[in-house]
């Protein structure tokens, strides 16, 4: 008999990381949590990054949903973070989005692992064309 | 217990509506987007100064989980309760990590006699650290446990009576459980002990592919509301309160649902 603490981790897994349905549940209503999940992780990246999300329009439920679905959460800060990243490291981050990240660059120290944190020095960051500069915690757009 | 009356869901994009209820007494914040030493939001700040109980709402504590809870975050949800000298606190009956993992979500407990276990070690650590009553809520599960042992009436009763805890009643969960396992809702009333209820949640939902979910960004039903007259006709609990994440309607439309409660519960209007 397993325990109940790896049992619940199994469940975890199957419902953020894309991980087979422990045996015994109804996979039919497992998948349509693990749905529903997703969409409201969706929801609440998008009240966090609005820009990102306005600017994929149609395409945002999608390419969130496949980026999505094998990473559990970190927090909608950081999970749309590393989505934006992830856009501009394969040349998607659509421009009307790149205003969004660049200033989050220049205001926030964010090494992919651990909480962003305040930058005590001054930056300068740009983001699919977008230029953002940052001096003494005052961010501003230069260019969009 | 005081009776409050009807109350709602306090979230920073509804904080002018809430601020301008003239019969409001009682509302609910969510306990981890508040600031343990920082400054209150000044919404909140304006309710409590008012006099209106605002009960701090933990979403994060994981009771349900395998693994002991986590004393910074018992120590956070303490912290808010003492800033805001609310009379109670509130928390889900179920987990929302594991092995290190968030799931985002809450999810169910198997309803089993090592999970009772579990979330009463968690609840009696919890309790340990607070100054004030805890309410435990049980969630709406899209899906259940294989090796359940206990029914919902029995596996609640059995935590309750062993925690000396609380219940937070979500009407809407009651529904959805029933509707989407295909049972009656008002008869998990008469397994419950309701004279322990010390607030209930009233949220709305939708129905997708056959099943309902309790979304807190849809309307609430009529049925959700008949649910709340045949609690009331039972046990009226203290206070019964809309619980709304998202999609805010018009403010027209936002009284006009608490005014529904307060019709479906008989308690006075508060817009």
């Amino acid at each position: 008999m397993t325990s109940l603490a790896e049992r619940q981790a199994a469940l975890v897994a199957a419902l953020t990381s894309g991980a087979p349905v422990p045996p015994g549940f109804d996979a039919r209503l497992v998948e349509t949590a693990r749905v529903a999940l997703l969409r409201k992780r969706a929801g609440e990246v998008a009240r966090q990054w609005p820009e990102l999300a306005a600017a994929l329009g149609p395409r945002w439920l999608p390419e969130w949903t496949a980026w999505a679905a094998a990473r559990p959460t970190n927090g909608s800060l950081r999970d749309g973070w590393d989505l934006a990243r992830d856009l501009t490291a394969s040349g998607a981050l659509p421009p009307r989005a790149g205003a969004e990240l660049a200033v989050r660059e220049a205001a926030m120290h964010y090494d992919g692992r651990t909480a962003p944190r305040p930058r005590r020095l001054p930056a300068l960051r740009r983001a699919a064309g977008a230029v953002a500069v940052q001096a003494g915690g005052r961010v501003r757009v230069l260019r969009r | 217990m005081t009776a409050y009356g009807v109350g709602i869901g306090w979230r920073p994009e509804i904080a002018g509506f809430v601020a301008q209820l003239p019969g409001l007494r009682f509302a609910e914040v969510v306990a981890e987007s508040v600031h343990a030493h920082g400054d209150l939001p000044i919404g909140l700040t304006d309710l409590r100064d008012r006099g209106v109980a605002v009960v701090p709402h933990g979403v994060k504590l994981s009771l349900g989980g395998a693994e002991p809870v986590e004393s910074a975050r018992v120590a956070h949800l303490a912290a808010v309760a003492q800033r805001l000298g609310a009379p109670l606190v509130s928390e889900h009956i179920a987990f929302v990590r594991a092995g290190g993992v968030e799931a985002g979500h809450l999810l169910p407990v198997p309803r089993s006699r090592e999970a009772v276990a579990a979330v009463v070690g968690n609840v009696r650590r919890t309790q340990a650290e607070l100054d004030v009553p805890l309410a435990l809520e049980p969630i709406a599960a899209l899906f259940d446990w294989p090796d359940d042992e206990l029914d919902e009436g029995a596996f609640l009763t059995e935590i309750l009576e062993q925690t000396d805890a609380l219940l937070l009643l979500d009407v809407a969960n009651v529904y959805a459980n029933a509707r989407n396992r295909g049972t009656d809702p008002a008869a998990l009333f008469d397994r419950l002990p309701l004279e322990r209820i010390a607030y209930c949640h009233v949220a709305g939902g939708a129905a997708h592919d056959g099943v309902y979910h309790d979304t807190h960004t849809d309307a609430v039903p009529r049925e959700v509301l008949e649910l709340v007259t045949e609690l009331c006709g039972r046990h009226r609990p203290p206070a019964l309160m809309l619980e709304r994440d998202g999609a805010y309607p018009p403010a027209a439309e936002l009284a006009a649902e608490l005014d529904a409660i307060a019709a479906a519960s008989g308690y006075p209007v508060i817009t």
